[in-house]
């Protein structure tokens, strides 16, 4: 069983979910194909992926919402499907999609929530409505708010009573830059109280600035995991410049092709300014590699004649990794 | 326990609230179905039904029919809009358990049903003799039981149902039944025999037997109209209340089988 377990560093007590070869059906479809991975007490864990690739599913589940198929489930050690009564008052849940009570104001909707959460106490409504910047919108009716606020009221609700495991499944989509990044401000500080956070996202940069660890998904599986740092690391650093000049004359001018750079053919994108060219080097690349790729590069371009303007080295983005992950599989 | 009757009090007083909010729905909610009986009264082919005037008969029959409009289609529409609206899966992802759900639901609609028949008492109090209601502990257990059957029933029906729109006509065959099986015109004998079963079948018909009982204190359960004592009137509704008990069962069997908290299905 543990061999199906992604182990996080320390594990047992310290675990606040397990998932391991899980397995999740809608009749004939399989949404999710055995994944396996485990978050820490206090880490924040972002699930990626691409459009359907069973997240929301693998989330649901988590949250009790589902019955699991296939495969070992656990939160805080409890199963989330049979001890969902226990787990409830610990968790808080933010989901992709639910609605609210329209007819209801911004202040009424904390407050029946307010009523109905186990520990929420300590938070009053105006703290509540503070920290997601709709103190002006109490009297509003929900039904009026704009999408990012709506957005901004859901965030309130989950971690109204200051859960031990928040399960965040887009919460920042819809909103304006500044509420994404009060946004994560919120998350941050729960997470700093020792707050526990799965989280979903199509933001990468989301996922790079708030996830200690992260997975991508892709039709069920689950590709790569670790620390952004792991992940990215496997991108292969990448050496890039832009020739002033457009397709026709980039053609017309390299009829032969732009040069192979340690054996690496280089990814040639046109644009409006000029041609841009990019070598992706080989995974985990040394810096030595890099140079030597940049020194057989400015070879190449004098003896061709040629300014490569704006020449970087640079690190794989996440980005890099997903449109992998994405790419390999299709 | 205690937690979910505090949570499902407060998710009836929302509800509560709302509906305080939304006149169209309270009108018929609640007084569609008095309308109604008004309209039976005015019809009543003769003076009087059973030894009792004929539209006091009618009016302390009307509490079976009454729960067709202020619980099951009341709670169909609602199940059915909340459901499609994702606000069921909201509420279910709180900490409120399923049953304080259910419960607070149940809780709104027994308000307003109580509402209901205590404009009903009055009105039959002031065509009577202008005294209470024989036996109001009796009325009160009908009452919790046949709303409990509907909205089991009505949580079942909106598993079936796809959307709010198609509430409003998949409640129909329901509604019917219940207006035409519930022996409010007259006692379940002068029925016509097909008629006669189905009547015997529906939940309405034990509620409104009792609760004709339990207003005028005389026998319309079993054969007669005699007067009878408040323990006599326990004794004799016994078996109908026996049989709320059994559809509360069959109605919690349907509702687990069909009810669906998310539209994301099939
Ligand atoms: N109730 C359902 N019945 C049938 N198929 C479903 C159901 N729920 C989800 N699916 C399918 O399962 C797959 C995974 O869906 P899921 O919502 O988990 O994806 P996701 O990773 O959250 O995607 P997104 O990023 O778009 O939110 C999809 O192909 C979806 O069509
Ligand atoms: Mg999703």
């Amino acid at each position: 069983m543990s061999g199906l377990l992604v182990e996080a560093p320390g594990s047992g007590q310290d675990l606040a979910i397990e998932v391991g070869g899980l397995h999740q059906r809608y009749g004939n479809f399989e949404a999710v194909r055995g994944i396996s991975f485990t978050v820490q007490r206090g880490e924040l864990f972002a699930l990626l992926g691409t459009n359907g690739a069973g997240k929301t599913t693998t989330m649901e589940v988590l949250e009790g919402f589902t019955r699991p198929g296939d495969g070992h489930v656990r939160v805080f050690g409890l199963d989330p499907w049979k001890d969902r009564r226990k787990i409830r008052p610990r968790i808080g849940i933010l989901h992709q999609d639910a609605g609210f009570l329209g007819d209801l104001t911004v202040q009424e909707t904390v407050t029946l929530w307010r009523g109905m959460s186990a520990d929420a106490g300590r938070a009053t409504i105006d703290n509540a409505l503070a920290l997601v910047g709709l103190e002006s919108k109490a009297k509003v009716k929900v039904r009026q708010l704009s999408g990012g606020q709506k957005r901004r009221l859901d965030l309130a609700l989950a971690v109204l009573s200051r859960p031990d495991l928040l399960f965040l499944d887009e919460p920042t989509t819809g909103m304006d830059p500044e509420a994404r990044f009060a946004t994560w401000k919120v998350i941050q500080d729960l997470k700093a109280q020792g707050a526990t956070v799965l989280l979903t996202t199509h933001y990468l940069e989301e996922a790079e600035r708030l996830a200690d660890r992260l997975a991508i998904m892709h039709e069920g599986s689950i590709h790569t995991y670790g620390t952004v740092d792991e992940v990215v690391s496997g991108a292969g650093d990448q050496v890039a410049f832009r020739l002033p000049m457009s397709a026709a004359q980039a053609k017309e001018r390299f009829a032969e092709g732009l040069p192979f750079v340690q054996g690496i053919a280089p990814i040639v994108t046109y644009t409006a300014g000029g041609t841009q060219v990019v070598y992706t080097l080989s995974e985990g690349s040394e810096a030595a590699r890099a140079q030597a790729a940049v020194r057989s590069l400015l070879a190449w371009a004098d003896g061709v004649g040629v300014t490569l303007e704006r020449l970087e080295i640079r690190r794989g983005t996440l980005e890099d990794v997903f449109m992998r992950v994405v790419g390999e599989v299709r | 326990m205690r937690t979910d009757v505090l949570h499902a009090v407060r998710l009836a007083r929302i509800d509560l609230t709302m509906l305080g909010r939304n006149q169209t729905a309270l009108f018929n909610v609640v007084l569609l179905p008095l309308l109604i009986g008004w309209m039976y009264t005015t019809l009543a082919p003769e003076q009087s039904i059973e030894g009792v005037p004929a539209d006091l008969f009618i009016l302390t029959g009307l509490s079976g029919m009454m729960l067709g409009f202020v619980v099951f289609v009341n709670l169909v529409n609602s199940f059915t809009a909340r459901r499609e609206e994702l606000v069921l899966k909201r509420l279910r992802g709180g900490q409120s358990s399923s049953v304080a759900i259910f419960g607070g639901a149940g809780l709104s609609a027994f308000a307003l049903y109580a509402f209901q028949t205590v404009l009903l008492s009055v009105w039959i109090s002031r065509l009577g003799d202008g005294g209470m209601p024989s036996n109001i502990p009796l009325m009160l257990l009908t009452g919790v039981l046949g709303v409990a059957v509907f909205a089991l029933i009505a949580a079942a029906f909106s598993g079936i149902t796809r959307n709010a729109e198609l509430a409003q006509i998949s409640v129909l065959p329901v509604l019917l039944v219940v207006i035409i099986g519930s022996p409010v015109m007259g006692p379940l004998s002068v029925f016509p025999e097909p008629l006669q079963i189905v009547s015997k079948l529906i939940p309405t018909t034990p509620v409104t037997e009792i609760m004709r009982t339990a207003y005028l204190g005389r026998d319309f359960i079993g054969d007669g109209g005699g007067t009878l004592t408040v323990a006599e009137q326990w004794i004799e509704a016994l078996p109908s209340l026996g049989v709320l008990v059994v559809w509360v069962g069959v109605a919690a069997l349907l509702a687990r089988w069909l009810f669906r908290w998310d539209p994301r299905h099939g």
